[in-house]
C-alpha cells in the first residue's frame, strides 16, 4: 500500500504554529512536524499527550534506590559486619549517600536508554530528513491524504494562507518505517 | 489599572488578619508575664523570620536580575513588597540583641562555656550589635536601592535602570551570602557557644529561600485569584515557582543531611551537642516532622507536572512549607531557650501567627505603592509571553 503525502515547507515559527493548529482544527491527519529546535507551544498544538518517559525515570530511581538500600543492609549487617567507629552494623545515614547515587544512576541511565528505544535511535540508523531546511532553518509540516473526503486544493490553499515556500506531494509505501 | 491599585482585601480576610495580630500580641504579653524566657525566644523566631522573609525577596529580585530570567519580571513586585517587611524584622531582632542579652549564654556565663581564644574573642557583646548594625545596614541599603530603580523604571522606562539593577544584584549576592552566612553563625548557632558547624550559614539560607519561595507562591496566587496580578501572572509563572520551590525543598535536605550525616559520622562531643538536645524524647518526632515538612510533602506532592500548574494544589504545599519553616526555627532555636525541656509552644505559636498578619499587612501596603507590575520593563513583554 502507499500514502499520498503533502509537505508544507515554511520559514517563520510563528507559520508552523499557527498552520499546525489551523490543520488539527479541521481535523486533518498530521504526520509529524520537523524544526530545527524545539518550539514552545508546538507540543500543545500537536495535541501530543505528555511523554511516558518520566514515569520510566521514577520507577528505575525507585529500583535503584531499593536495590542499593538492600544491598547495602546486607552486605554490612548480614554478610560481612565490619566495625566502623562504633557504629551500629546497621547505620542508615552512612547508607544514604549511596542509595542517592546509585539511584540517581538507574534513573539516568534507564531514562536515556529508554529514549533511544522510544525514538528507535540506534548506531547506524539512516537519518531520514523530510526536506533537508528541517535541519537548519526550515520548519516542515507533513500531513496524510486519509479518505476520499480529502480536499486536496483546499489543504495547498490552507498551507499557503500561513505562507508555506513550498509545498509537496509525495507517495510514500507504508511498509517502510 | 488605576482601580486594582487601590485594591482591598476582602472583610473576612480583614477580620482574620485582625484576629491573627491580636494572637500575636495577647501571646507576647501573657508570655512576657508568665514565661519572660520563652516570650523573648518566641520574639527573636519571629523577628528573624521576618527578616530572612525580606531578604528572601530581595534575593529573589537579585538572582533574576543576575541572571537575566526574564519570565519573573511580571511578578517581580511582589518579592519587591515582601522585601518591606525587613525593617520590622530588624527592630525585633534589635530589641532582642540590645534589651535580652541573657538569651545567649555567652554574654553571662562565659566563664561556664570554656571557649577556645578565636571564639571568645568573637563572642564580645559590642562587638556583636557593630556586627548586627553592618549586616543590617548593608541588607536595607541594597533592598532599597534595587526597589527604588525598579520603580524609577516604572516612570521613564528607561533601560539603563535594567543594566543599574544588574549591577547592584551581582555586587549583592555575594555580600548576602556572607553577611547572611555571618548573621546565621553570630545570632543562631552562638545560642549555643560550643556547637560549630561549618555548613549552618548554607543551611540557614537552604530554609530562608524555600520559605521565600512559598510565601511568594502564596501571595502570587492570592493576587492572581483576586485581581490585581490576574492578566500577568500565568500557570507558567506558577509552574516555574513550583519548580524552584521543589528544587529548594530539596537543596533545603540535602544541606540539612550533609549537616547531619556528618557530625553523626564524625561523632565529636561539641558538635554532637547540638543534635543530642534535639533528640531527647520529644524532640525527636519533631526532628522527623520537620523533614517530612520540609522536603518530603513538598517533593512528593511537586514530583508530577499537574501539581506546579494547579493554584489550589500550589499553594497548600507552599502552606505545608511555611509550616515547615516556622517547625525548623523553632527547633534551632527552642531547645536553647528552655534548656532542652519541652512544652505546648502556644507562645510561640501565637507570635508567629502575630507576625504573619504583619507580613500581610506590610505587603499589602508596599504593593500598593507601585503598579501591580513592572509597567515599562524592557522585558515585560517576555514575561508576559512566556512559555515552559
Amino acid at each position: 500500500m502507499s500514502r499520498l503525502l503533502l509537505v508544507g515547507v515554511f520559514e517563520k515559527e510563528d507559520d508552523i504554529l499557527s498552520v499546525t493548529r489551523a490543520a488539527k482544527d479541521q481535523g486533518l491527519s498530521i504526520v509529524d512536524v520537523y524544526a530545527p529546535y524545539a518550539v514552545h507551544g508546538l507540543e500543545r498544538a500537536l495535541g501530543l499527550k505528555a511523554s511516558k518517559i518520566s514515569v520510566v525515570c521514577l520507577l528505575a530511581g525507585i529500583a535503584g534506590a531499593v536495590l542499593k538500600l538492600w544491598f547495602e543492609v546486607w552486605a554490612s549487617t548480614f554478610d560481612w559486619p565490619v566495625d566502623v567507629g562504633g557504629k551500629p552494623w546497621n547505620s542508615l545515614p552512612a547508607f544514604v549517600p549511596m542509595t542517592f547515587e546509585v539511584m540517581v544512576l538507574f534513573a539516568g541511565v534507564a531514562t536515556v536508554t529508554a529514549l533511544f528505544i522510544a525514538t528507535g535511535l540506534r548506531p547506524g540508523r539512516k537519518p531520514k530528513a523530510v526536506v533537508p531546511g528541517v535541519t537548519d532553518d526550515r520548519f516542515a509540516l507533513v500531513i496524510e491524504e486519509t479518505d476520499a473526503a480529502f480536499d486536496l486544493p483546499a489543504v495547498h490553499r490552507l498551507l499557503e494562507e500561513h505562507n508555506a515556500v513550498l509545498i509537496e506531494e509525495r507517495v510514500e509505501e507504508t511498509e517502510a518505517p | 489599572m488605576n482601580q486594582e491599585l487601590h485594591f482591598t482585601p476582602s472583610p473576612r480576610t480583614r477580620l482574620l488578619l485582625r484576629l491573627l495580630a491580636g494572637v500575636g500580641v495577647l501571646s507576647l504579653l501573657a508570655g512576657a508575664a508568665l514565661a519572660p524566657e520563652r516570650a523573648w525566644g518566641s520574639l527573636f523566631m519571629a523577628s528573624y523570620a521576618l527578616v530572612c522573609l525580606g531578604l528572601s525577596g530581595t534575593f529573589f529580585i537579585a538572582l533574576t536580575y543576575a541572571c537575566g530570567a526574564s519570565w519573573a519580571v511580571a511578578l517581580r513586585r511582589i518579592p519587591e513588597a515582601m522585601s518591606a517587611v525587613m525593617p520590622f524584622g530588624a527592630v525585633g531582632v534589635a530589641a532582642v540583641l540590645l534589651f535580652r542579652p541573657s538569651l545567649y549564654p555567652w554574654t553571662h556565663e562565659a566563664a561556664a562555656h570554656e571557649l577556645s581564644g578565636f571564639k571568645a574573642a568573637w563572642l564580645n557583646w559590642p562587638f556583636f550589635l557593630a556586627r548586627a548594625a553592618v549586616y543590617f545596614a548593608v541588607w536595607l541599603l541594597f533592598t532599597r536601592l534595587i526597589v527604588r530603580t525598579s520603580r524609577a523604571q516604572d516612570r521613564d522606562g528607561d533601560p539603563a535602570h535594567t543594566f543599574r539593577n544588574t549591577k547592584l544584584s551581582v555586587a549583592f549576592l555575594p555580600l548576602f551570602a556572607v553577611t547572611f552566612s555571618m548573621a546565621s553563625v553570630d545570632w543562631i548557632m552562638s545560642l549555643e557557644p560550643e556547637w560549630y558547624s561549618t555548613i549552618f550559614g548554607v543551611y540557614t539560607f537552604s530554609g530562608l529561600f524555600s520559605s521565600g519561595l512559598a510565601v511568594i507562591i502564596l501571595l502570587a496566587i492570592w493576587m492572581r485569584r483576586t485581581g490585581p496580578l490576574r492578566d500577568f501572572v500565568t500557570e507558567e509563572h506558577l509552574h516555574d515557582l513550583g519548580k524552584l520551590l521543589f528544587a529548594f525543598a530539596t537543596f533545603w535536605m540535602y544541606i540539612w543531611f550533609s549537616q547531619y550525616m556528618l557530625i553523626w559520622y564524625a561523632n565529636m562531643t561539641e558538635e554532637t551537642v547540638h543534635f543530642i538536645a534535639r533528640q531527647r524524647s520529644f524532640w525527636l518526632p519533631l526532628l522527623v516532622l520537620n523533614v517530612i515538612l520540609n522536603w518530603g510533602i513538598p517533593f512528593l506532592a511537586l514530583l508530577p507536572k499537574f501539581t506546579k500548574r494547579t493554584p489550589s494544589t500550589l499553594a497548600k504545599v507552599a502552606a505545608v512549607v511555611i509550616a515547615g519553616r516556622w517547625l525548623d526555627l523553632y527547633m534551632m532555636v527552642q531547645p536553647t531557650v528552655t534548656a532542652g525541656a519541652i512544652t505546648f509552644p502556644w507562645i510561640e505559636l501565637g507570635v508567629m501567627a502575630g507576625a504573619g498578619a504583619l507580613v500581610v499587612v506590610v505587603f499589602l501596603r508596599a504593593f500598593r505603592q507601585a503598579p501591580e507590575t513592572p509597567v515599562r520593563d524592557p522585558y515585560l513583554t517576555e514575561s508576559l509571553h512566556y512559555h515552559n
